[in-house]
């Protein structure tokens, strides 16, 4: 990695950066904006019923209606593998003799127009037999409950409906529980919660290329493609998937989603094909999964944690998603960053007739900390010592294992937590209803071994281009693999043309996730660059200049006052004419490798954030009013700060939602909010009273370009505990059931109050 | 209802300032008319049923969601997208302040943000910071935290004042 240059941020002369001047002038293509030729429109039919059998599906009325091209069902999918996943094929592009929630598409429509596809879908009926509804773990894991997944069971060892089982096991548990001193022992809860990109869901696909074409808003272009090559039996050449400019995606659209059941309907009608789903069948798409964690925390007479004994369970939906993954990483953070010698942890996926869980922000971290930090303060408590030293006393130090199977600790907690804690003085006294309090985030980033790639080109009028598989969701890393390709040369950004997100331009990419962008893509682009450099020096020495010191200026290398222009520089490194070269290219790589001797996967870094707050509850309505947020978060160094502060702001504002309001309803298998009236995202009015702010660590210590780490994920993993134990020193009450609306904290208020009464406990908090 | 069940109506009014007479079905959206017929594709459309602000256009100055107006609305009136908010010598100052300000991210809210604080600053240019989050309240990003986003138009609105200071240089050389 060469970051002998330095890093300079360079400030433009013009309005901006390309993207953002096109976001805010309405010129950004979104996959809802491309205008295609030929196109038809998509409506779906969904299911009524959580959990049937397909008798019969009566598309008659709808194939006579206006306008209509085709009408598509399971009954159509026989000639390919309909089912996909990411580690259990478990989901058939569109239902299949079976419906397993309510909301599940099992009839499509094409149309000339989405308007005329909506009226046909109204005349589809169909009969439906239902089976009994299984709305959560405990019923589907009930003794003699029916397999959801009867003819594909994903854990053939397990309990029909347990689609992943995982288990952690490190040190004797046992003997630790039965030399404690102290026992805390504890269930939090979570609901499932909706990601809500402002963007539904849309996807478009054509055949009329001698292959397959897909535009869609996705985060992983090449596992769709690879997907739908393996669905349609294409070779993977014959399948072009791109990602224009994507509204938002927080984990959403990950994976494939509608993209295999647009590209059959686009088969069937022979014709380009575009579905955009509303916001309310977004909402039956994909979810975060509920979670109800139990942990069991054994402490040693001298106050030391030494134990720790966890119960996850995790409802991931009809489908598994990711929910494979979910379930193992979830289980292998229960420690959270302490040091607790002794580790047993049992985590399951566990299919429901519910909608879809999946990817979301945080990948189950911030479930398990809802547990684990809400659980560190409770036992401090118990012990009588302060929050934050009791957190110092067992946080990992640099270099310590976290994890057991992944890399050692690359960051130091101990500092961070210092100045954490200062930023909203957690100590200090506060008012009465007011509480402070914090909660320690870690995260493995970047998604354990694997590689990341970017091919630069320079050209020979001195212009460059970047070409790369990342997708843009917001972050802005077409601006950062921008600006580190221009640092590598010293031009200004301007020259640098990026293209991201094209499975037929750009090199394989596993996809935009797991906060890895600018470390593993970044990474690559700095040795693609490095490529370019090494042939332009050789090019220069066949001139008779030596130096790794030379930039490029326009068209023109310069080193020193040795000034040439490329063609002339590069005209002595080949036998060819300059003109028949047409630019320099460096293929890059950032590899991540699993170590041969223990197979331990190694993720790139640890995303690392403190989140703290300062609240006031109104004791007669139970609202949460936030004064103050301030989240310390570890960007090693940040390469855009504005970008890296609203990555930061934005996941914990996220997290401040899902603490406060956020919450799918369920009544019988039936999502009854899914809009944006009833399902409460936040808005303005959430903004903390007293200040809302990022502090960023740039202690140069990560993996990626000049130390950078990944941020797009950090902020929001430990929001919620740090709220509810702010919540409890504000008001005494311990609450480990989200999300904390008014109702919820008035009612443990009005619990708390009661009892207090009747057992003569005065009224004030401890604090 | 069904698609031409009524025969068309005809409309006429301005869109960015340029004259628009059309017919259109009585039962069209806003929304649908100014991005298919018009082909403004920053009108996004998201929640349906105006609540997230991402259709946000002006009817008149006055933000309006596209996704619950009648196209027939633009008749005798005059419709303002965010496509209509570049200046002759450039952005807009609400643009510039949304990039300026770390504003944007996935960007698919910042057409109706940008026209909200357009008409909050036309009607009051001394909006201060609580005025801001009240009158932001009906616009959702689910990216940004919002903090950019109110400082963006803070940004706005100190440039838009400064700019209102200082005489122009046409009044200037006409004061001459």
């Amino acid at each position: 990695m060469s970051d002998s240059r330095g890093w300079t941020v360079r400030t433009r002369a013009d309005e901006g950066p390309e993207d953002l001047v096109a976001k805010v002038t309405g010129t950004a293509i979104y996959a809802t904006d491309i205008e295609y030729p030929n196109l038809a429109h998509a409506a779906l039919v969904r299911s009524q019923v959580a959990h049937g059998l397909i008798r019969s599906i009566d598309t008659a009325a709808a194939l006579a209606a206006d306008g209509v091209v085709c009408v598509l069902t399971g009954a159509d999918l026989a000639d390919i593998d309909p089912y996909y996943g990411e580690l259990v094929y478990d989901q058939p592009a569109i239902a299949i003799e079976r419906v397993r929630y309510a909301g599940e598409p099992y009839c499509a429509i094409v149309a000339e127009s989405r308007a005329l596809a909506l009226e046909a879908a109204a005349l589809v009926t169909a009969d439906i037999e239902p089976l009994p509804g299984l709305f959560g773990p405990d019923q589907a894991l009930a003794p003699g409950a029916d397999p959801i997944h009867p003819e594909r069971p994903a854990q053939p060892d397990a309990h029909p409906n347990v689609c992943r089982q995982y288990r952690l096991d490190v040190g004797d548990v046992d003997a630790a529980f039965a030399r404690a001193a102290y026992v805390h022992d504890a269930v939090y809860r979570c609901p499932a919660i909706y990601h809500y990109a402002m963007e539904p869901f849309c996807s478009i696909a054509s055949w009329e290329g001698g292959g397959l074409e897909v535009i869609s808003g996705t985060q992983q272009p090449f596992r769709v493609r690879d997907g739908l090559a393996r669905m349609f039996g294409l070779p993977h050449t014959r399948v072009h998937v791109r990602a224009p400019y994507v509204g938002g995606a927080y984990g959403s659209k990950g994976e494939m989603k509608y993209e295999p059941l647009v590209a059959a309907l686009a088969r069937k009608a022979g014709r380009p094909v575009r579905l955009a789903c509303s916001i309310e069948e977004s909402f039956h798409t994909v979810t975060r999964h509920a979670a109800s964690v139990r942990i069991r925390t054994a402490v040693d007479e001298n106050g030391w944690m030494i134990g720790r004994d966890s119960e996850i369970v995790f409802d991931t939906g009809a489908y598994a998603d990711k929910g494979p993954r979910i379930a193992s990483r979830g289980a292998n953070r229960v420690s959270g960053p302490y040091k607790i010698p002794n580790l047993r942890a049992r985590s399951a996926a566990v299919y429901t007739n519910t909608v879809p869980a999946g990817a979301f922000r945080g990948f189950s971290t911030s479930q398990v900390l809802w547990a684990e930090e809400s659980a560190m303060d409770e036992i401090a408590e118990a012990l009588g010592e302060d929050a934050v030293e009791f957190r110092m006393r067992h946080l990992l130090d640099r270099g310590d294992q976290y994890m057991t199977t992944d890399s050692p600790l690359d960051a130091d907690l101990k500092a961070g937590l210092r100045l954490a804690a200062a930023a909203v003085d957690v100590g200090s006294p506060a008012p009465t209803n007011v509480g402070k309090g914090l909660a320690v985030g870690v995260k493995d980033a970047g998604g354990g071994a694997g590689r990341a790639a970017a091919t630069v080109r320079l050209h020979l009028d001195g212009s460059i281009e970047l070409f790369a598989g990342a997708t843009e969701l917001g972050q802005g890393s077409a601006r950062v693999l921008g600006a580190l390709a221009a640092n590598e040369f010293g031009v200004s950004p301007d020259a640098v043309t990026v293209r991201l997100a094209d499975t037929a331009t750009a090199p394989f990419d596993r996809g935009t996730n797991a906060s890895r962008t600018t470390v593993g893509v970044g990474g690559a682009v700095l040795d693609a660059c490095g490529k370019i450099r090494a042939q332009l020096r050789e090019a220069l020495l066949a001139c008779g200049v030596d130096g790794e010191d030379f930039r490029l200026v326009g068209a023109e290398l310069v080193v020193g006052s040795f000034r040439r222009s490329l063609t002339e520089v590069l005209a002595g490194l080949s036998s060819i004419p300059v003109r028949e070269v047409g630019f320099l290219i460096g293929q890059g790589l950032h590899v991540v490798e699993v170590e041969p001797d223990t197979q331990r996967s190694r993720s790139l870094y640890y995303e690392v954030c403190y989140s703290t707050v300062e609240l006031e509850v109104d004791p007669d309505t139970g609202r949460i009013a936030l004064r103050r947020f301030v989240s310390v978060t570890d960007a090693g160094k940040a390469l855009d700060r504005l970008a890296c502060e609203g990555q930061d702001l934005g996941a914990a504002m996220m997290g401040i939602g899902s603490t406060l309001s956020e919450e799918l309803v369920y009544e019988d298998g039936i999502l009854l909010n899914p809009n944006l009236i009833e399902y409460s995202v936040p808005t303005t009015e959430f903004l903390p009273s007293h200040g809302f702010e990022s502090i960023l660590i740039e202690n140069g210590d990560g993996p990626g370009p000049f130390g950078s780490k990944g941020v797009g994920e950090a902020g929001i993993i430990a929001v919620a505990p740090a709220i509810a134990n702010a919540l409890y020193r504000a008001t005494g009450v311990r609450i480990r059931e989200l999300p904390l609306t008014p109702a919820r904290v008035w009612e443990h208020l009005a619990t708390d109050k009661a009892q207090r009464a009747a057992n003569n406990v005065p009224t004030e908090p401890v604090r | 209802m069904r698609s031409g069940a009524h025969p068309p109506v005809t409309a006429r009014g301005r869109v960015n300032g340029r004259d628009v007479e059309t017919a259109i079905a009585a039962q069209t959206l806003l929304i649908d008319f100014l991005r298919d017929a018009m082909h403004l594709r920053g009108v996004k459309r998201s929640c349906d049923v105006q609540a997230c602000g991402a259709c946000t256009v002006l009817l008149d100055g006055r933000p309006v969601s596209a996704c619950t107006t009648l196209a027939l609305e633009l008749d005798g009136c005059d419709v303002e997208t965010v496509e209509g908010m570049r200046e002759a010598s450039g952005l807009g100052a609400v643009q510039q302040a949304f990039i300026d300000a770390g504003a944007i991210q996935c960007g698919f809210c910042t057409p109706g943000f940008v026209m909200t604080v357009h008409a909050l600053l036309r009607q009051y240019p001394d909006a201060d910071r609580p005025m801001i989050i009240h009158e932001l309240a009906g616009n959702i990003c689910r990216c940004s935290g919002y903090e950019s986003i109110v400082h963006a138009a803070e940004l706005a609105r100190d440039r838009l004042r400064e700019r209102a200071a200082a005489p122009s240089e046409a009044v200037v050389a006409r004061e001459r």
